[in-house]
């Protein structure tokens, strides 16, 4: 655990602290299991943004995505009535082929992913408004066959942990371990930091920045299934708006940084939580709900200059001593 | 003689570091002073305390009589003192003009406060013809080389009427002919009085130039030369401590056949140029010419970072193609670049990831890193290389130039070299350092590597190489054996003077 | 990108030969504020008034996001078009009159589903909102017969129709002994609409009721209260037909809900839009409002609810 990480993880226990000691519901199984729910909804989408911001990249668009890949999903299941495993790989590979088209557009014609997932943000959200003209799709009067999908999707396991929070576990654990042991997390980080470097270096900068953007793609698929099974609606005008940035959000609070090569999936799990406990405390504190995003703002923010401040005076610090060594040697 | 600065007992100590002990220090009217030292020694320290940027500890400054404790940086301004800066700051998005004048832009229209161009050009094109300059005030500065950059610094510190000009490495960018024109344009500014603090590693400017040496060493005054004592061993001893020896190292065996050919190659720089060389397993072939003569981009072309328009590479008489870096690397050539921090490491990556970064996949089991065998791999390149870090834990942005540029050259020699490009491999590294990275290029070629070095440092290439090919515009002017060294020499075929009276040319060397 | 709008043409082309046919017949347009289900059954009230009469071109527009300014780009266009009528369904009413005014100066303006009576509109189609909130207080009253606790959820209560409704739920509960908590806003967000009831669940072990304001509400109200084991312990009045609303009540878990009739504004806006520009004013009272009034569904006419709407939304 590094020490950004280390911080955030103090800044969650005492946010949750004070929430506690204000309501002591905060801490109930009942809240506690609902925020897991959430914290893995959200989860999983932050780490593949996180991935993409850790090449230097950012995607705008996983909102909208959302919103496209929900109306297909709805709609192969309830009205082309698919079988479920079939649907979900359709709607993954659909989320795989966006990412690849982000990727071939990043790196091929070095177009700024900035702009490339802000094309994409209005494109999907206007396909899905006009493939479904406009209307909510719902599983409300399809019948029982999604019942093992449901149960995936936002089922409950062991009695009480909910399923998208299993899901966050295993793929943060398996993210953890291509990013942060394998040959490909190495390239990343190299590419996000100095890709220039990389390339001298004889590592094909290409097709990294691209995978990131094929798993970015992919854990938005994987997303899409569990919000669509959260709601249990899409509606195309509004479902997902956002959310790319909650996300960014939950990336940047985790220790990316937007420059690129720096962030660890713990963090962004744990900047997820964060994101996820303040808008539970301005229910449980019954502070009003139109001061949510003030709320969430603030905190982001004074997380934000906390490390920065903490970060320099770590840095002065460091150079003292090395200068130091340098001075006795 | 008028003195216009005047330093005296100036310290600055920071938690732990004492980085200026009792620094005094006086500069005259229509004066150089040569300032030179190892990196660490102070020199940047001492010249944030002119600028004002560094409040020192104690001492006083003395500037046109007032004496003070501490300059803030309008004060410096004020004072006339300007800086000609190693690291360039300027506008690549604003013209000369507006760069020459920025922060003091000629207004009209009152209150509007709008920009007056042609007050400008008026004001600016006497300073620039004053330099020799051959840009005119509205060319934009992105489309100058780095020497005329260069230039337009001086025209800004001119501009500012500047009193005190301090060029920090001016020339480490610059080419030998450049270099000539800059000092040129350094004693017109002395003869016109105005006083200049010229710091760099390289010794025969400030032979060329400099009235007074003096030299800093640990944060101490090491000494100081008059104009008559000034000689290259005399500042060595000064700068180290000690004598250095000889920089050339023989090869311990003759250069073998085979190494890299490179037949009728054309870059991308000089399209209408083709290109011949031969790099011998063992030897140093130093790579001299002017900056822009394409020495860069034949590295950047034979590395696989830029495409060649045409030609044909064989490695040990095989045919080699190379499309990207990748290529290169597998072939066992690589790159040590002119721009490290841009090129050459991952500066907050730790040394060793930055060592293993091109050969990851080697330390990989089932695509995960094993950390151990990477580990171990990093730290034998560091003690034999002798990396001055704690371990190799240590990020590599925080090493000095010197140890940064053995990372680089510890990333390829933990693979299998077969050919190394190093392009100005010393470039703003110390003296003390550049010694070890000649020792590791020589035991390099003794193994059986064919190394091309690039670089504008005339004293390098002239007494690291085993042989001098110069570029010119694209091709290869000449060659010279070691027999034929010389600075006329070279210089004559950089600027591509035919004839050139102790130039041998090679067969190989001169396309017909 | 070559990539992207290739993908796209396809969408503008088939939206081309609409503007085009827009330039021959009249055109009447129905302005909604959000998309949502239930203007896909007023849709099918404007289907039905389209072909009674075909000679106008009748279309519906919802805007890419519920804000006025968005709705206001989306009238002056259709002003640019010289459409001969409107009929709009207002965000922010009460600070539109201006853009109202405009539009009823150059076409027909209905008001539909939120009214602006301050502007020139030629009439109101649509809901009495405080009538129906006050409905769904007397479905409260029933569901609390000795009082409780009741929570509220709505996207935001910046619209009118959500501030109307509490208005008339609050003036039928005023004096009994059921007390609202508060009111919980989503900003349209669904995800969060769901995640505010569970956190009220959480927070409240004492909530009796729950009620859904928005159409998308009552379902993720249902949802959360289904997840938490507390059907039946926890009642829910809502508001508008969503499918899992109708499931709701046909399960019990909800007790009623109460419903628009949004297929007649469709229809009576458009009918009555032609007859306008036919210069028939008679259908029009003197209050410049038609009220189409609400009903409520509950376990006894559900199934029957169910199968209306299963007809109206089919083959979309």
């Amino acid at each position: 655990m590094s020490k950004k990480e280390l911080g955030l993880a103090l800044l969650l226990i005492v946010i949750g602290g004070i929430t506690a000691a204000l309501n002591p519901l905060f801490l109930s199984g009942v809240n506690v299991l609902n925020m897991a729910n959430l914290i893995g909804l959200f989860g999983v989408f932050s780490i593949g943004q996180g991935i993409i911001i850790i090449t230097g990249g950012i995607d705008l668009s996983v909102g909208s995505m959302f919103a496209l890949l929900g109306v297909i999903l709805v709609d192969l299941l309830v009205n082309y009535e698919l079988p479920w495993p079939l649907a979900v790989l359709v709607v993954l590979a659909a989320g795989l082929v966006l990412g690849l088209l982000h990727g071939l557009l990043v790196t091929r014609l070095k177009l700024q992913p900035f702009v490339v997932t802000l094309c994409g943000l209005l494109i999907y959200r206007g396909i899905a408004r006009y493939y479904t003209q406009d209307s909510t799709t719902g599983f409300g009067y399809a019948g029982d066959s999604l019942d093992t999908l449901t149960w995936l999707a936002s089922g409950r396991s062991f009695g009480i942990i909910p399923n998208p929070f299993l899901i966050l576990l295993v793929v943060a654990l398996v993210m953890a371990v291509v990013l942060h042991r394998t040959v490909f997390g190495r390239y990343l980080y190299a590419v996000g930091r100095n890709e220039e470097e990389a390339r001298h270096s004889g590592i094909n900068t290409d097709a990294v920045i691209i995978g990131a953007y094929l798993l970015g793609g992919s854990l938005a698929g994987l997303s899409t299934v569990l919000l669509v099974f959260y709601t249990s609606s899409v509606s195309p005008s509004s479902f997902g708006n956002f959310y790319e940035l909650y996300a960014i959000a939950a990336a940047v609070l985790g220790g990316c940084s937007l420059r690129g090569g720096e962030g660890s999936i713990l963090g962004i799990v744990l900047g997820t939580v964060l994101l996820q406990i303040l808008q539970n405390l301005v229910n449980i504190l019954g502070i009003p709900s139109s001061l949510n995003f003030a709320v969430m703002g603030g905190v982001i923010l004074l997380g934000v200059v906390a490390d920065q401040q903490l970060g320099r005076r770590r840095e002065r610090i460091q150079l003292h001593r090395s200068q130091a060594t340098a001075a006795a040697e | 003689m008028e003195v216009l600065l005047e330093l005296e007992g100036i310290g600055k100590s920071y938690p732990g570091v004492r980085a200026l002990d009792g620094v005094s220090l006086r500069l005259h009217r229509g004066e150089v002073l040569g300032l030179i030292g190892e990196n660490g020694a102070g020199k940047s320290t001492l010249m944030k305390v002119l600028g004002g940027v560094v409040a020192p500890s104690e001492g006083r400054i003395r500037i046109a009589g007032h004496d003070r404790p501490s300059l803030t940086v309008p004060e410096a301004t004020q004072a006339g003192i300007a800086f000609v800066h190693q690291e360039l700051n300027l506008f690549d998005n604003l013209d000369v003009a507006g760069n020459v004048l920025f922060g003091r832009e000629p207004v009209r229209g009152g209150p509007l406060r709008l920009l007056d161009r042609r007050a400008a050009r008026e004001k600016v094109e006497p300073l620039l013809r004053r330099l020799g300059a051959d840009f005119g005030p509205d060319a934009p500065l992105a489309e100058l080389s780095i020497a005329q950059r260069q230039l337009v610094e001086i025209a800004r510190a001119l501009a500012a009427e500047a009193r005190i000009i301090i060029l920090d490495e001016p020339t480490s960018s610059l080419t030998l002919s450049e270099t000539a024109r800059l000092l040129a344009v350094v004693k017109e500014l002395r003869a016109s009085g105005t006083g200049l603090i010229y710091i760099t590693h390289r010794l025969g400017e400030i032979m060329d130039c400099a009235d007074r040496v003096a030299c800093l060493r640990d944060g101490r005054m090491a000494g100081e030369l008059r104009r008559d004592e000034i000689d290259h061993a005399a500042m060595i001893r000064l700068m180290i401590g000690r004598d250095l020896r000889a920089l050339y190292t023989a090869p311990a065996r003759a250069p073998a056949q085979g190494g890299l050919e490179i037949l009728g190659l054309v870059t991308s720089a000089f399209p209408a140029r083709q290109l011949d060389l031969h790099i011998h397993p063992g030897e140093i072939l130093g790579l001299a010419g002017l900056v822009g003569a394409g020495r860069t981009t034949l590295a950047r072309t034979l590395f696989g970072i830029d495409p060649p328009l045409a030609g044909s590479l064989r490695l040990d008489g095989k045919p080699l193609r190379i499309r990207s870096a990748r290529d290169a690397v597998a072939a066992g050539l690589y790159l040590i670049p002119e721009d490290r921090k841009q090129a050459g490491l991952v500066l907050e990556m730790p040394i060793v990831e930055n060592v293993t970064l091109a050969s990851a996949p080697l330390y990989a089991r089932f695509g995960l890193m094993r950390r151990g065998a990477e580990w171990q791999a990093s730290e034998e390149q560091r003690l034999s290389l002798r990396i001055k870090a704690p371990s190799s834990g240590t990020r590599a942005g925080a090493l000095s130039g010197g140890n940064q540029q053995k990372v680089v050259l510890g990333k390829w020699l933990s693979m299998a070299p077969r050919v190394m490009l190093f392009d100005e491999p010393t470039r703003g590294i110390d003296v003390g350092a550049k010694g070890e990275i000649y020792r590791l290029m020589r035991a390099l070629a003794d193994r059986g590597v064919a190394i091309l070095m690039i670089s504008s440092d005339m004293e390098e290439v002239l007494g690291v190489s085993d042989r001098i090919a110069v570029m010119h515009e694209g091709r290869i002017s000449g060659t010279l054996e070691r027999d034929a060294f010389s600075e006329q020499a070279v210089l004559r075929l950089a600027i591509g003077s035919e004839g050139a009276g102790t130039a041998r040319k090679q067969a190989e060397g001169v396309p017909a | 990108m070559k990539r992207r709008i290739l993908l796209a043409a396809p969408f503008v082309l088939a939206a081309l030969p609409r503007g085009l046919a827009a330039q021959e017949k009249k055109t009447l347009a129905f302005v909604v504020n959000v998309s949502a289900d239930f203007w896909t059954i007023a849709r099918r009230g404007i289907e039905k008034a389209n072909r009674e009469h075909p000679e106008y071109n009748m279309e519906m527009i919802v805007p890419g996001q519920a804000s006025a300014a968005e709705q206001r780009r989306i009238v002056d266009e259709l002003l640019a078009r010289k459409v001969a009528g409107i009929a709009i369904s207002a965000i922010n009413p009460g600070n539109s009159t201006d853009m109202l005014n405009r539009a009823a100066s150059q076409a027909v303006l209905f008001t539909t589903d939120s009214d602006a009576p301050a502007s020139n509109r030629a009439v109101y189609i649509g809901t009495d909102n405080v009538a129906a909130g006050r409905e769904a207080g007397a479905q409260i009253k029933r569901a609390l017969p000795d009082g409780g606790k009741a929570m509220l959820f709505v996207g935001t209560m910046d619209a009118d129709n959500a501030r109307e409704r509490v208005q008339g739920i609050r003036e039928t509960l005023a004096g009994t002994k059921v007390e609202i908590v508060d009111i919980r806003t989503d900003e349209s967000d669904i995800a969060r609409a769901k995640r505010n009831v569970e956190d009220v669940l959480a927070r409240y072990a004492d909530i009796n009721l729950l009620v859904g304001l928005w159409a998308y509400n009552t379902p993720q109200i249902y949802q959360a209260v289904k997840g938490a084991g507390k059907e039946g312990k926890v009642k829910i009045v809502g508001f508008d037909e969503d499918a899992l609303t109708l499931r709701g009540v046909a399960d019990g878990t909800i007790q009623s809900t109460v419903v628009q009739q949004p297929f007649e504004f469709g229809y009576q806006s458009m009918v009555g839009m032609v007859k306008y520009l036919n210069n028939d004013r008679g259908f029009i009272p003197a209050s410049k409002q038609i009220i189409i009034p609400t009903r409520i569904i509950e376990k006894s006419n559900v199934a029957e609810f169910q199968g209306q709407m299963r007809e109206l939304l089919r083959g979309r």
